[in-house]
């Protein structure tokens, strides 16, 4: 694919950069790199990745894989945008916090713990978002085998219980 | 001074998605200020896995009741890039004129809010009426005002007839004219200058770290706007400018807005004109395969971006939408800081964030010893009257 010359210089430096830690590097259509990357080297990886002009991380997307969870972090630097997949196993999900680079990505942070229960290590503590002061604690409804049925029947009992 | 923190929000009865601010006082000088936000979390994203992608098109449409086009194209344009679906090139134009359209209306919407917040009520009065000749054209296409649900999956729902086309030109006509009036009373007016000069201000290294987008990081000099950026639907076939200020406030955020309309009106003309001939939809099969696809959308308060996984089924594996309000705020918080009191309503409304519901802030007041809880209603008379005593007066023109 060589019409995509940006594209493939971008992939080609950053696997090169970091050897063994970004694998499955792969443009997918003009304008689009996507790359996974071994969590530990994650802050790493996007500090070079911002000095290389991807001054703007769009967002991070969560996901839930079944054995593996992970989140996506888009970034973008205004002519392309680089997905950058981290997976953690969902046993024991920890990806690092990426704050000391990107310090708008609290949000984004927040939100990977509250819906999917990955532990960010290096996120301060505050209040939660996105789910709400009452939602229950331990319950991650963005993954799989949350289901709304199951929720709202525990409501409901709840409810029934103290009445 | 002791310093004193403050709440400002989270609840408004009336309007959608509230917020809360925490502010931290030094007199009435704001020193700090931290947002908080999840009161309107609606469970969208996983509703979405739930739906088929034909359904999601109306979920995604009531993300937000202004840019509702916005979403569902950035929506649609995943799913027919993951179906590998040719949309006809007329469709592309339709949804192109809805989305400048929208963004119109969007931009009028606002400076009537600013013009209110700043204790102008007659420029409130005035864009408001003229946005219903905005309005009137998206019902004349859609049959709607607000969710136009012009999109489906393959192209859009309805065509646009010669006399709809005529109808539409006309009142951009009398739009461009008004839109003049509001670029000279915008620019000209040295009451409107007094309010927003040097207001909420946000450097360009700033708005840079703290990924401002659209409006917002064009007034402090970042000429960042995906239309330009990544062209999608017909912007690359279209004659239009990037507007950027550099002024860095509150006053540069309306000139951008108020000069955004006119290229807006541009665009609207050009593609009316020169609308492509063809159908306006092709079919798409109710299951995609598995894929992933990013997108994103220049909409009128900033680049909208969405994720989209599918797994085979006729429903959506994963869906992550991120709104530009989400993007700005991170802003807002540096704007306030260093700022007046009577200011936060004008600096919140100026990134036009798709809530507007700060309501209810308390204020301790250290002479009486106790807590005064303020209503939006109150911070508002609060900021008027307070540049009132500085001899800025609305009720004077």
């Amino acid at each position: 694919m060589t019409e995509f010359i940006n594209e493939e210089k971008i992939k080609t430096a950053l696997a090169a950069k970091f050897h063994g830690v970004i694998t499955n590097a792969e443009v997918r259509r003009r304008n689009r790199v996507w790359a996974e990357a071994a969590p530990a080297a994650l802050p790493e990886v996007l500090a070079w990745l911002k000095s290389e002009g991807f001054h703007y991380l769009s967002t991070v997307t969560g996901f839930d894989e079944g054995e593996n969870l992970g989140a996506y972090y888009h970034l973008n630097n205004s002519a392309l945008i680089l997905n950058l997949k981290v997976k953690t196993p969902r046993a024991n999900p920890v990806i690092p916090s990426i704050l000391a680079v990107f310090p708008v990505a609290v949000s984004y942070e927040k939100e990977l713990e509250d819906t999917l229960g990955i532990k960010v290590e290096g996120l301060p503590p505050g209040r939660r978002y996105p789910l709400a002061e009452d939602f229950p604690v331990g319950q991650y409804p963005l993954r799989k085998d949350w289901k709304v049925e199951d929720y709202l029947a525990a409501e409901a009992a709840k409810k029934t219980e103290t009445k | 001074m002791s310093k004193i923190t403050i709440p400002l929000g989270p609840q408004h009865p009336a309007l959608k998605e509230p917020e809360n601010f925490m502010l931290v006082l030094e007199g009435e000088q704001i020193s700090g200020a931290t947002v908080n936000l999840g009161y309107n979390h609606r469970g969208m994203e996983k509703a979405a896995e739930a739906r088929t992608y034909i359904q999601n098109v109306y979920l995604i449409e009531r993300v937000c009741g202004i840019c509702s086009h916005s979403h569902t194209t950035t929506y649609i344009t995943n799913v027919e890039e993951l179906a590998k679906a040719e949309v006809p090139q007329r469709a592309l134009a339709i949804r192109t004129l809805i989305a400048e359209l929208e963004r119109v209306h969007s931009h009028l919407l606002w400076l009537g809010v600013a013009g209110y917040e700043m204790g102008f009520e007659t420029l409130f009065m005035y864009t408001w009426r003229d946005r219903e000749q905005v309005l009137d054209c998206l019902e004349l296409l859609s049959g709607n005002r607000v969710h136009y649900s012009i999109n489906t999956i393959g192209g859009v729902r309805r065509d646009v007839s010669a006399e709809q086309k005529a109808e539409v030109l006309k009142r951009i006509k009398f739009l461009e004219e008004r839109t003049q009036y509001y670029i000279k009373v915008g620019t000209e007016e040295p009451t409107i200058a007094a309010r927003t000069a040097n207001v909420g201000m946000l450097p360009p290294a700033v708005a840079l770290e703290r990924g401002a987008v659209g409006p917002t990081a064009r007034a402090s000099g970042i000429a960042r706007d995906v239309r330009k950026d990544e062209p999608y639907l017909l912007y690359d076939k279209l004659d239009f400018k990037l507007i950027t200020h550099n002024t860095n406030d509150v006053f540069g955020r309306l000139v951008v807005r108020v000069l955004e309309l006119v290229e807006s009106y541009k665009m609207i003309n050009q593609l009316l004109n020169n609308l492509p001939e063809g159908p306006i939809a092709v079919k798409v099969p109710m299951k995609i395969a598995p894929g992933e696809a990013v997108n994103h959308y220049e909409a009128p308060r900033g680049e909208d971006i969405h994720y989209l996984k599918s797994n085979g089924t006729e429903k959506p594996e994963r869906l992550k939408v991120r709104a530009p309000t989400m993007a700005n705020l991170q802003s807002v918080a540096y704007m306030l800081e260093g700022g007046w009191l009577a200011d936060v309503p004008l600096v919140i409304a100026a990134i036009d964030p798709c809530m507007s519901c700060t309501d209810r802030a308390a204020v301790w007041d250290q002479k009486k010893g106790k807590m005064q809880v303020y209503g939006w209603e109150e911070m508002r008379k609060l900021g008027i009257e307070h540049y009132k005593r500085r001899g800025i007066n609305f009720s004077r023109l």
